[in-house]
């Protein structure tokens, strides 16, 4: 940690160490949340499985008491899963936002631009960088105004009814981090290209 | 400028922006937000879309399943599954002339099962098979090659990412495409074996031997991918069934080797976190394509362009299959630089409708039936009254002819296998397949294949040009299935029929 890789060089910029660890921290907790989610949708299927299970004719001869103590007790899909899939959804992805946008991990067409003087690459990164940032800025904005429009409306979903706003709150906390830390690699971009000449990197020093 | 040429126009700066390095999600996004507030004259339309659009592109159900089945392919790894099927087809196969080369693609293949990203498989299967075909004195181009060809049976044996992005976008069901990709992606991986075998006896030294392992070592070393081919029929076999939806199927699946990857052992708490960084990048980087594509087409559509191209199209009176093989090389040409992905975004919006309105029909049994029943009878053919009646009311109605009738009249040299005009899901699941394909070869094409740079990190003493030119050999093979499907849809529908 405390590296980062900008188009050429390697440099050692300012808070560095503190928007990686954040960057890093939102991706756990985005991978903890699709984790969550991922068991929440299979307990449901095994419920699922086992209700329908429960209520075949075998089991129902057998064990009619039994079967049916179980449904009472609630052997069955979770309710709402699709809802509470979806609600999730959108804030793991944000949250995974951060990260890529530090290790620039977005697809690139870069076989026409590597020819090209060191020079202008610097300065086309750091304008692309300003767009970047400007761009996730105004998603997040946005996606408040969208928040703004569910929380006026009372809408919720159908069969656990939530509301909406909750999933929309947790995608923008983490699509404001990620505008934050397009903020920062436009800052980054910057000293980049002001900080003189270019460092071609080594083969090695690339792949670290 | 009228909206239609301000649509067209768009489609060149995009480009332009997107080889001028800008991120490819990023550029789409900026050209569509901007085009729609041209076409507009303010920002309402294109903020108010903003409002929502992130969020119900993020939370889409169906594309949840992006970053599981990613998650699935890093446990995968982690649970010692690509060893356990790279051990297994190279205890059968190793002994060969070329035998540890068609191996990996066997293993590749299996990996393919599970996991939905080429590059992944890619990645996977170098670190597992490389250092054996190193030991063995395989030629350094003719391995990374081999690799390079096999990692793009991740993507095209399902599960695959980009067959649930196409299946969305051009609202078809993702278990039907899944299940049409199963014969072409088995065709590739005997193809690419078939390539091995050429490509050993014409160059010999490129490939080195060992002695033949007993039956016992290779029923143990098959005994080990038991897990592989569990989840494979459970996650696969369950969409099919309708057990359950392909997100609940992804789930299951990457509960499942999360689980066999704790068992055994390989997955601590680091490789966890990795796992969990590796996923959230790559999903990041599709979704953030994903997002840009909603808006870049959603300005299309304003524009009306896909329609009005479709219609263009259609009153040229190009053949259909003329059309569809221009649209083919341009992928073929396009996927020299640009990956898979971001081309199936960027494109099918636009191709989907023109492909949409093309007639590929194909003469049913039943329509050559009546064809020649009607020429028949203009000739004056003598046969029973009631017969007569029975076939001229069949042929009114426009009824299939019986058996009797067809016998009757002495209908011969129609053979049976005919096939059925194509309806829009057929085609939808035929042309999504053979783009599959085109966009998958882009991966092994020289300059900008994406799996040839990942085979070249692995393998830095390798030249470049060395891959070039062995890869050439399995993107031949590439190109003459898709000329097969191309000339037989039965190979990617034939199973749904069924």
């Amino acid at each position: 940690m405390g590296k980062l890789a900008l188009g050429f060089r390697v440099i050692n910029p300012p808070m560095i160490g503190f928007v990686t660890q954040i960057s890093r921290l939102t991706s756990l907790i985005g991978g903890f949340m699709l984790a969550t989610l991922i068991s929440l949708t299979c307990f449901s299927v095994a419920g699922r499985v086992l209700n329908s299970f429960l209520h075949s004719e075998l089991v129902q001869n057998i064990a009619p008491d039994l079967a049916s103590f179980l449904i009472e007790a609630g052997i069955g899909p979770i309710m709402g899963d699709y809802e509470l899939l979806e609600a999730g959804m959108a804030g793991v992805i944000f949250a995974f936002m951060p990260l890529c946008q530090l290790q620039a991990g977005h697809a690139i067409v870069a076989i026409f631009t590597d020819k090209m003087p060191a020079t202008f690459q610097s300065v086309l990164m750091f304008i692309i960088e300003i767009i970047f940032a400007l761009t996730l800025i105004l998603v997040a904005w946005q996606l408040g105004n969208g928040l703004g429009d569910k929380y006026r409306s009372h809408e919720t979903t159908a069969l656990l009814e939530l509301p909406i706003w909750y999933g929309y709150a947790a995608a923008l906390i983490m699509a404001y981090v990620a505008g934050f830390v397009a903020i920062c690699r436009v800052y980054y971009e910057g000293i980049a290209l002001l900080s003189g000449q270019p460092n071609r990197l080594s083969k090695e020093q690339e792949q670290a | 400028m009228s909206d239609l040429a301000l649509g067209i126009a768009s489609f060149p700066v995009l480009l332009f922006l997107i080889f001028l390095r800008v991120p490819i999600g990023l550029a789409m996004f900026v050209t569509g937000l901007i085009g729609m507030v041209v076409v507009v004259g303010d920002t309402s339309v294109a903020f108010g879309r903003l409002r929502h659009e992130s969020f119900s592109t993020f939370s889409n159900y169906s594309l949840s399943i992006i970053p599981m089945f990613l998650l699935m392919g890093h446990f995968a790894t982690l649970g010692g599954m690509s060893k356990a099927l790279f051990n297994a087809a190279e205890s059968w196969l190793g002994h060969r002339k070329g035998g540890v080369a068609m191996a990996s693609i066997g293993a590749c293949a299996g990996f393919g099962a599970i996991c939905g990203s080429s590059l992944a498989t890619a990645a996977t299967m170098s670190k597992v098979a490389m250092p054996e075909m190193k030991r063995l004195g395989y030629a350094g181009g003719f391995s990374t090659a081999t690799l390079a060809a096999g990692g793009t049976l991740g993507i095209l044996i399902p599960p695959s990412v980009v067959l649930v992005i196409y299946a969305i976008l051009t609202e078809q069901n993702i278990a039907k495409l899944f299940l049409a990709a199963l014969i072409p992606g088995i065709m590739a991986a005997l193809g690419y074996m078939l390539v091995i075998a050429l490509y050993v006896r014409l160059y010999p030294q490129s490939a080195g031997l060992r002695p033949r392992r007993t039956y016992a070592e290779r029923l143990r070393a098959m005994g080990k991918v038991w897990p592989v081919l569990s989840l494979f029929l459970v996650v696969v076999g369950g969409i099919y069934i309708g057990w359950f939806t392909p997100t609940e199927a992804a789930s299951i699946g990457a509960f499942g080797t999360g689980l066999v990857a704790y068992f055994s052992g390989g997955l601590t708490r680091k490789t966890f976190a990795s796992s969990f960084y590796a996923t959230g990048q790559s999903t990041a980087m599709i979704f953030f394509i994903l997002l840009g594509a909603g808006i870049y087409n959603g300005f299309l559509a304003l524009t009306q362009v896909p329609q009005e191209i479709g219609i263009w199209v259609g009153s040229q009176g190009f053949s259909p299959f003329v059309v569809l093989l221009f649209i083919i090389c341009f992928y073929l040409i396009l996927g020299c630089f640009m990956d898979s992905l971001s081309m199936i975004l960027l494109t099918v919006p636009i191709f989907w409708p023109i492909v949409m309105t093309l007639d590929f029909t194909f003469v049913t049994l039943a329509e050559l039936h009546a064809h020649r029943a009607a020429e028949a009878l203009a000739a004056g053919i003598q046969l029973a009254p009631e017969m007569l009646e029975s076939i001229q009311a069949s042929l009114a109605s426009g009824a299939e002819l019986t058996r009797e009738q067809i016998r009757a009249l002495e209908l011969r040299g129609v053979s049976k296998g005919a096939l059925a005009r194509l309806n829009t899901e057929q085609l939808a699941i035929w042309f999504g397949i053979l783009v599959l394909i085109v966009v998958e070869v882009g991966l092994i094409t020289p300059p900008v294949g994406m799996n040839l740079f990942i085979l070249n990190q692995m393998d830095k003493k390798t030249p470049m040009q060395e891959t070039y030119k062995a890869v050439l050999f399995f993107v031949a093979s590439d190109i003459t299935r898709v000329a097969l499907i191309l000339a037989f849809p039965a190979i990617t529908l034939g199973l749904l029929a069924w």
